[in-house]
């Protein structure tokens, strides 16, 4: 399949009154191919009639061409057929003379004859032989948009434009012109562009689907591909897999946009207070309980004691939405799995370096490996244990479920596979799933086991879905858990305030770190702003305590460190380089040749000991080696040998990782 | 046990004529009654003392003649009131077709083409406001005779309502339907017939209705001011300049009702011509 309709770098803009112009799209590169169902989806206004206008000529770009087969489309034509929203059937004109005035119009040398019996199969085809005389006025809204499309049909045309063919109309009379137009475009093998809202419309119908970012200036945000095989049948496409893998990919993709139209509409002047250079932060968190620094720093007023009034705490479902915020700009700060900044640093997200620093490591320990309770009920206790399972379950696939490729826990639960000897990627599959989806993940059997944080554990086994069958007590006791991320460059904007952050935040792990405030801390954690589960999953107190019993073996809790001697809140340059060496193993990013020069920049060691000197806090500590559980020793000084001494790891690729852009030279 | 069945209060005739009469009953007693109590109320204001105008019965007594003979013709402008009648009519017929021919094309040319639009606007914003009566003696100076000058005074006044609907229908025609004729890529011909003209159809018709009600003032107004000619204007001067006020009465009720039917005949080719859904 060659390319068909070429949209290139199109622009368009309008002119309003009184000067000036309103860009309503920007840039849009799209080629489809002959005999492809392609739907564009998007919010009001953001353009896709326009664009839809422009392929089939109505209107012109301002910048850049459409070209239908190599030639510039300059003005509509019967070759492009479009179905309005609104019909647009002419009143005065029976269904049969509607399609006779374009297949006269358009098949002028045919005979009468012909053309009558073309229009006579269309009318068959869209099933309205017994209306063929009536007028429009006569007829509901499922058959007009029946006798537009026959009528759009009826000429041959190459390229069918559907604009809204269906928002008019209701659920039941849609669903069935839905299933017509799948049968007629498979029979007739028609290349279309459909303009729709429906999300669920998209998925059904078309081969890709173009997502539309909001207006002004829109350009496309990503295209999907649907894999789902044709002939589609309504009733059964939801059955498929990727169903509503690519539905919530959609939602998602609308919902961000909708969030980034309301933060344009709030005013985001900087406000500066203090000696601050910004007091009024977003913050992003996902819920778990090792936010509790953050919702603690909130409610008992740290942040306003280091002169941060206006700290709005942003409530993200998943680590991708903390990744879309901070790459977007929208987030100021979040807290991040440590690997989240190496990772973006790296270019994991989409292949697109982004320098993020981090100050503060907010959490210690506090993850766990839980297996579903059909692996307990078949003896399976130990990691050697759950080898012997797989080996004998070969033909089973099994899944595990991480939050984010560059959260610990992942790169754990790989560390304890591997170690084990399990590859992670052939003898099991691991999949991203929000946290708070794991537990229903788990109890609905699409999942064998996750590992993840606190409280999602010690619910899984509380309920009887699960068992811990590792903490990080024996995987990596002290490991790093959630640290503070911000963007380089915002931290060079904005050093006072990160300096203020830190503080606020360092103060705020001190106080969780207190005994006496355990109880009140769980109150916290509970409300609906912020972890929003049953109180008794969250535990804060250190361990030794009713949780880990031993009526209940298997169901232990990691307990999370959030401030202790030997300054465990500083970032740790050793840490990252682990870090480092972990993410090339699996292939989440290459290796930089230039690891010490980013080493350097992530580790922002001197906000940290500026933040803890302010506060009054010991910060004295003795750099030490890492002590994982299998005792490899981990060499900082030569990664590269360690990585290559390594038995199960991918591909991994070394190569120099560039975080500026190159610098002009002076005249 | 049986059950006794009521029979209907009001009895049913056999014959269809007094059914469907019975039927309309409720639409044609209001007005009845209303004319009645008009009619009783200016015959009371003619027998107070003082009252310069005759009452109802004063008039019939006086024009009974008219109203039985309607047709008599004695030479001149003595006839019956149906040539009277005709006569004027014929005049409207004329002139209004012209209106009519005139008024759409020119329509049509100031919707379709924007230049044309701002060229010409502004004359006729001007030349609408003038009314009927004033055009009378520019129309008399110019054509120097007492017919074509009425014509004249028709179609001037006729045109305005046609043209100017006509002019708006055509713009209004709503997008879709110009979109349906790019895509399709109708010629001109094409456009015209089968887009243009059916989409501005409602919007003309109004204007030839509202022409015809102005056409028919305007021609009484005309033929007022132009003395001997046969017409029911003519005839309304007249029987003034006579102190005949009944006739003048009369001839007043024979005006308003041919004014009546002239519009139900617009009215009535209207449907004959537009589908139902579009009116």
């Amino acid at each position: 399949m060659s390319i068909f309709v070429a949209v290139d770098q199109v622009d368009k803009a309008f002119d309003l009154k009184g000067g000036g112009q309103y860009i309503a799209l920007k840039g849009i590169d799209l080629q489809i191919k002959k005999g492809e169902f392609v739907s564009l989806i998007g919010h009001s206004g953001c353009g896709k009639s326009t664009l839809l206008n422009m392929i089939a000529g109505l209107d012109l770009p301002t910048e850049g061409m459409v070209t239908l087969e190599g030639k510039r489309i300059t003005r509509p034509g019967p070759d492009r057929m479009v179905v309005f929203q609104n019909y647009s059937l002419l009143p005065w004109r029976t269904v049969s003379e509607n399609i006779a005035l374009a297949v006269d119009a358009v098949m002028k040398d045919l005979p009468a004859g012909e053309r009558r019996a073309i229009v006579e199969r269309h009318i068959d085809m869209v099933g309205l032989r017994p209306h063929a005389d009536k007028a429009p006025g006569m007829l509901s809204g499922g058959q007009k948009q029946r006798v537009a499309i026959a009528r759009a049909l009826a000429t041959c045309p190459k390229l069918l434009l559907l604009d809204e063919p269906f928002g008019a109309l209701d659920a039941l009379t849609r669903g069935n012109l839905q299933e017509q137009l799948i049968q007629i475009c498979e029979q007739n093998q028609v290349t279309a562009v459909m303009v729709t809202h429906d999300v669920d419309e998209a998925v059904l119908l078309s081969d890709r689907i173009v997502m539309l970012t909001n207006g002004p200036e829109s350009k496309i945000g990503d295209i999907l591909d649907v894999d789902i095989p044709r002939p589609r049948k309504r009733m059964e496409v939801v059955e498929h897999p990727s169903y509503y893998s690519l539905r919530s990919e959609m939602i998602y993709f609308l919902n961000q946009q909708k969030r980034i139209k309301q933060i344009r509409a709030r005013k985001t002047a900087n406000i500066s207070r203090h000696g601050l250079e910004k007091v009024n932060l977003e913050i992003g968190f996902v819920p778990l309980t090792a936010c509790a620094p953050l919702a603690v720093a909130k409610e008992k007023g740290f942040f306003v004691k280091h002169g941060l009034d206006e700290v709005n705490l942003v409530r993200e479902t998943s680590w991708r939405g903390i990744v879309d915020g901070v790459t977007g700009g929208y987030l100021d700060a979040a807290q991040m799995p440590s690997g989240m900044p190496m990772w973006l640093t790296l270019g994991g997200h989409q292949n697109r370096p982004l320098p993020v620093v981090t100050a503060l490591t907010m959490t210690r320990n506090g993850n766990a490996i839980t297996l579903s309770k059909q692996f307990y009920d078949q003896g399976v206790r130990t990691l050697a244990d759950f080898k012997r399972y797989l080996l004998a379950s070969s033909h089973l696939r099994h899944t595990l479920g991480v939050v984010h490729p560059s959260s610990m826990h992942n790169m754990l639960l790989r560390y304890w596979l591997a170690a084990g000897g399990i590859d992670p990627d052939q003898d099991v599959d691991i999949k991203t799933i929000p946290p708070a989806q794991m537990v229903a993940d788990l109890k609905a059997g699409s999942i064998d086991g996750y590992s993840v944080g606190e409280p999602w554990n010690i619910r899984a086994a509380a309920e009887g879905i699960g068992f811990t069958i590792a903490t990080d007590l024996e995987i990596w006791l002290g490991h790093p858990g959630k640290v503070l991320g911000v963007r380089e460059n915002w931290a060079a904007v904005y050093p006072n305030t990160h300096i203020a952050l830190t503080k606020a935040l360092l103060e705020a792990c001190f106080y969780c770190s207190n005994p006496e405030n355990a109880e009140e801390i769980r109150q916290i954690l509970a409300q609906r702003e912020y972890v929003s589960t049953d109180i008794s999953y969250i535990q804060i107190d250190e361990p030794n305590n009713i949780t880990c019993s031993l009526d209940h073996p298997m169901r232990e809790y990691a307990h999370h460190q959030f401030y202790a001697e030997s300054a465990i809140n500083r970032p740790s340059r050793t840490e990252q380089i682990w870090i480092m060496t972990q993410l090339a193993r699996w292939g989440e990013t290459p290796f930089p040749r230039n690891w010490v020069e980013i080493v350097e920049r992530i580790c922002r060691v001197g906000v940290f000991s500026t933040a803890a000197r302010e506060l009054g806090l010991d910060i004295s500590y003795i750099r030490q080696p890492i002590q994982l559980f299998d005792d490899t020793p981990f060499n900082t000084d030569d990664p590269i040998a360690y990585l290559n001494s390594l038995k199960i790891k991918r591909d991994f690729s070394v190569a120099e990782v560039i975080l500026d852009q190159p610098r002009g030279m002076a005249a | 046990m049986t059950t006794v069945q009521r029979r209907s209060a009001i009895p049913t005739f056999d014959n269809s004529f007094i059914s469907r009469l019975q039927k309309q009953l409720p639409e044609l007693v209001p007005p009845a009654i209303a004319i009645a109590i008009f009619l009783v109320v200016w015959q009371l204001f003619s027998w107070t003392p003082g009252a310069t105008l005759p009452g109802p019965i004063q008039v019939v007594q006086d024009t009974w003649i008219l109203i039985f003979w309607p047709f008599y013709d004695r030479g001149g402008i003595d006839k019956g009131l149906f040539w009277q009648i005709l006569a004027s009519l014929q005049r409207v017929a004329i002139s209004y077709s012209l209106a009519a021919i005139v008024g759409i094309s020119l329509g049509i040319l100031i919707g379709t083409n924007k230049i044309m639009s701002k060229a010409l606007d502004p004359i006729f914003q001007l030349l609408r406001t003038v009314p009927p009566l004033a055009w009378v003696p520019i129309s008399l100076a110019a054509l120097r005779q007492n017919e074509p000058a009425a014509l004249f005074v028709i179609f001037i006044t006729a045109i305005w309502p046609i043209l100017i609907n006509t002019a708006v229908g055509v713009t209004q025609i709503p997008q879709d339907y110009n979109n349906v004729a790019k895509v399709l890529q109708l010629n001109k011909k094409e456009y015209f017939l089968n887009i243009l003209i059916p989409a501005a159809l409602p919007y003309i018709f109004t204007g030839l209705r509202i022409a015809i009600g102005l056409a028919w003032l305007a021609i009484i107004a005309a033929e007022i001011v132009m003395s001997g000619i046969v017409g029911i204007g003519f005839f309304i001067w007249n029987a003034y300049q006579n102190n005949a006020v009944s006739e003048v009465i009369l001839a007043l009720v024979y005006i308003g009702i041919v004014g009546l039917l002239l519009d139900k005949l617009m009215a009535w080719v209207q449907t004959l011509i537009l589908p139902a859904e579009q009116k």
